[in-house]
């Protein structure tokens, strides 16, 4: 192909998505640390649905105008720090082809390439070498020395995904953490998978697609083998979606029930307002089991396979995330006939003991999510914009948030600031220095500071076998964090507990919090505390339930 | 020209010792359990209402003392062309000031009565009261009296930790502080006054952490008046050897004006505050 019009560039963002979708758990599965929590690819994956999405409502297909909903889309939708460094290669690739009218040359592709190679260095602050940013320059590099050969349009994306594959198998001699754990770069297989779905997008026409789309069948999750791409049928065709209202629910006993039922699955909420999302053949069967569990509300079903159904509300759905609050009514977001507050809060958490915490200590929105699931820019946004007051600012209490949070700032009209605490307990440590009545810039400084004065720890499984440091790590095996480091291993949750926080109390400490998560019972954290208690006389020991998912108990110290 | 008495209410919380040398009266509050009425200090110690406050489900609650009992307390100590000076707890948490204005109109115009609020409550009101106490004793003139009392109520700066929001809240006296009730951790609040009420300051967790805090507090006040001696008070409802440890402390980091006067919380501040409480009051000279 020698050039490529908007039809085509339109195919290839689609079957990107779908591969990169197909692959999403291979890429998630490249965590360099074996924590449950390893989302790149889940990330990457939905920040580029959502761009795709956003193509489905172009009114014509032309280049540009497909380019500037592709920016727009996966700028909103971006989740995770991989997300939206996805969301600026996207950036960058559509300001690479703004001046195209028609059909982009093999030229125009490279230029392109160079264009989101260069928009992802930019966005991040200290650019690392061995990441997904180097997958895109190596590809990059590749498309412009093919492109300076006289390569045609679809040789450009061939020599692209050529130098992204190798550029990846090299990422762990450039990051010694890598080679450590033995897995390549997740970013960087993430956007290899979508330099494949370029390429497959390309030989492959919208008419054979939707043959293949057509037949039904069982796609293999554990291939990586791109070759295979061609044969993979799309399954579990209907989005599905909604809201349950109710009493006593259980988002762990749901996402159990629904597991079998499709993929994709999403289960975020606390006992009175749980989100689902999944892709199902069966939302039937979705809808009943869930419907007995209370009332449902905000369905939303989309059948993926027509693309070229109209899918406006769907691309409203994460809103939805935010109606949350609202609908169970939290005092001063739903009060809006009040003057706004000077300064606001916005926390991301996960758990529902968590995110009761957060409230009762001021927070005016929480977004759920962080450690199985990184809220997109867009939720945050949409929490922003919700808050009654004139700045706000967000606690992102997770790493991999922090520049999610950082990009609202130049996408809504209040004042906003990042107070970038990588955990739970840095959140609440932030939370003591807030004074209701200073200024944004003030409550940002005192919280920046406060955040430090707390250590934290987190007690996992490992979700595969690897060393740490002189640890040796088998999968399933209990590992206990400190300040995100492996530090322990162990087989008890609770024997695990109190190693780690061998590691972390000292003479100094005054108080030891453990939050237990959803899956750990009362009575346990109840006699992990009280025998902490006992070896730590001079501090005083305080249990909460956090309710967070996957992690048996996050600590800290102060 | 006639004597200047001073008198004060037993929210100030002043050993017995002070109030004897100094020649301060006190005009009490009265405590209520359920129907059991009690004269704060005559009718029952501090150690005896800390341990009903300890075994009673109900929560007590104070009165304020009634105007007659203010003119009982003036007339006794007076004579024609005498002067009394009256400080009180803050007008905003207790209606004790508004009983003695009440009473100082009740008097024959032979005694004058110069009403204080002192904006502030337990020994803070203590310094206030001492303050007077030691300008009749240094035989100063009224004015000159007064003046001082107004310095000292107008740079007095109030730290105090208290173990639970709970009793500040239902006795309705927790002011601005109210932000931080329902809260769902265990915190240990630094509260201040501001203008006679009660504000919250930092919020910190744990009560190690906070007394930690509390003694930074006073480093970074001293370096507000680097010229200047401090006066320093404490008032505490805990252990006395918790309490003479800060207060050790204390005079080790400050240029101290003249001990730490030390005064255990008494009931009528108790009924407010709840068990635990240390509270800290400094100005500088």
């Amino acid at each position: 192909m020698d050039v490529i019009n908007g039809v085509t560039l339109k195919n290839m963002l689609l079957v990107a998505a779908r591969n990169l979708d197909q692959q999403k758990d291979i890429v998630n599965a490249l965590n360099v640390f074996p924590v449950p929590d390893g989302d790149t690819g889940t990330n990457m994956s939905l920040t580029l649905n959502a761009a795709v999405k956003e193509l489905e409502r172009a009114e014509n297909n032309e280049v540009g105008r497909l380019t500037t909903l592709l920016a727009r889309g996966s700028l909103m939708g971006a989740r995770g720090n991989s997300g939206v460094i996805l969301s600026q290669f996207f950036r960058g690739f559509s300001d690479g082809l703004a001046h195209v009218k028609g059909e982009a040359t093999g030229e125009d592709i490279a230029h392109a390439f160079d264009s989101a190679s260069k928009t992802t260095y930019r966005a991040v602050m200290k650019p690392v070498e061995g990441t997904m940013l180097t997958v895109a320059r190596v590809a990059a590099e590749a498309a412009e020395e093919a492109a300076e050969e006289g390569a045609d349009a679809s040789a450009v994306i061939k020599a692209a995904l050529l130098g992204a594959q190798k550029s990846l198998a090299d990422t762990p001699n450039i990051l010694p953490v890598l080679k450590e754990a033995g897995v390549v770069d997740a970013g960087g297989q993430g956007l290899v998978c979508i330099f494949e779905g370029f390429w497959a997008g390309l030989t492959t026409s919208p008419e054979e697609m939707e043959e293949i789309l057509a037949e039904q069948g069982t796609p293999e999750k554990e291939a990586v083998d791109f070759s295979r791409l061609g044969e993979e049928v799309l399954v579990n065709k209907y989005c599905t979606e909604f809201i349950i209202l109710g009493e006593g629910i259980d988002p762990e006993r749901i996402r159990a029930e629904l597991e079998s039922k499709g993929d994709s699955m999403i289960v975020v909420g606390d006992e009175h307002v749980t989100k689902v999302h999944i892709h199902t053949d069966h939302p039937g069967q979705v809808l009943q089991f869930c419907g007995d569990l209370g009332n449902l509300t905000e369905i939303a079903i989309d059948n993926m396979m027509l693309q070229n159904q109209e899918f406006a509300h769907h691309s409203d759905n994460h809103r939805l995330d935010y109606a949350i609050d609202n609908v169970v009514g939290f005092p001063g977001v739903a009060e809006h006939s009040a003057a706004p507050k000077g300064v606001g809060i916005v926390a991301v958490v996960a758990g529902a003991g968590l995110a009761d915490i957060f409230r009762s200590l001021g927070v005016d929105s929480v977004v759920t999510g962080g450690q199985t699931m990184n809220p997109s820019t867009e939720d945050l946004v949409t929490a922003v914009n919700s808050v009654h007051a004139e700045s706000v600012i967000i606690l992102p209490n997770n790493k991999n948030v922090i520049f999610s949070a950082q990009q609202v700032k130049e996408l809504v009209d209040k004042k906003v600031g990042v107070v970038p605490t990588r955990s739970a307990p840095q959140g609440i440590s932030a939370l003591m220095y807030f004074v209701e009545d200073d200024s944004l810039e003030e409550n940002v400084a005192a919280m920046e500071s406060g955040m430090g004065e707390v250590k934290t720890g987190e007690v996992t499984y490992a979700v595969r076998s690897t060393v740490a440091g002189d640890l040796q790590i088998e999968e399933r095996d209990i590992i206990g964090l400190a300040e995100g480091k492996i530090a322990v291993v162990g087989s008890s949750p609770d024997d695990v507990a109190r190693d780690l926080l061998r590691t972390m109390v000292d003479d100094e400490s005054t108080v030891i919090s453990v939050y237990y998560g959803a899956d750990q019972m009362a009575e346990e954290a109840e006699d992990l505390s009280a025998t902490l208690q006992e070896e730590y006389s001079h501090c005083e020991v305080e249990v909460y339930p956090g309710g967070q998912p996957l992690y048996y108990y996050i600590v800290s110290v102060e | 020209m006639g004597k200047i008495h001073v008198v004060t209410d037993s929210g100030s919380d002043l050993s017995l010792e002070v109030k004897e040398r100094l020649g301060i009266h006190v005009v009490p509050l009265t405590v209520q359990f359920g129907s059991e009425i009690f004269k704060d200090g005559e009718e029952m110690s501090t150690s005896e209402f800390y341990t009903r406050l300890k075994n009673e489900i109900e929560m007590p609650s104070t009165c304020q003392p009634s105007p007659a009992d203010f003119v009982a307390m003036y007339e006794k100590i007076a004579q024609p062309g005498d002067t009394i000076i009256s400080v009180h707890m803050s007008s905003k948490m207790s209606g004790t000031y508004q009983s003695a204005v009440l009473a100082s109109t009740m008097l024959d115009s032979s005694v004058t009565v110069k009403v204080v609020d002192s904006k502030a409550a337990s020994m803070g009101l203590g310094l206030v009261a001492v303050t007077a106490a030691q300008g009749v004793q240094a035989g100063k003139e009224l004015d000159e009296i007064l003046s001082d009392v107004q310095h000292t109520i107008d740079h007095l700066q109030v730290y105090f930790v208290v173990d639970t929001l709970e009793f500040l809240k239902k006795n309705g006296r927790i002011g601005m502080a109210s932000a931080l009730v329902g809260t769902m951790l265990s915190i240990k609040p630094i509260l201040t006054l501001v203008d006679g009420e009660v504000a919250p300051f930092e919020k910190i967790r744990g009560k190690a952490k906070a007394l930690k805090r509390v003694r930074e507090l006073v480093v970074e006040f001293q370096e507000k008046f680097p010229e200047k001696k401090i006066r320093a008070a404490m008032s505490h409802a805990t252990t006395s050897e918790e309490a003479t440890q800060i207060a050790e402390a204390l005079s080790r980091i400050l240029p101290l004006e003249g001990e730490v006067l030390i005064g255990e919380i008494g009931p009528t501040i108790g009924v407010h505050t709840g068990p635990g409480v240390i509270a800290l009051f400094l100005f500088a000279m």
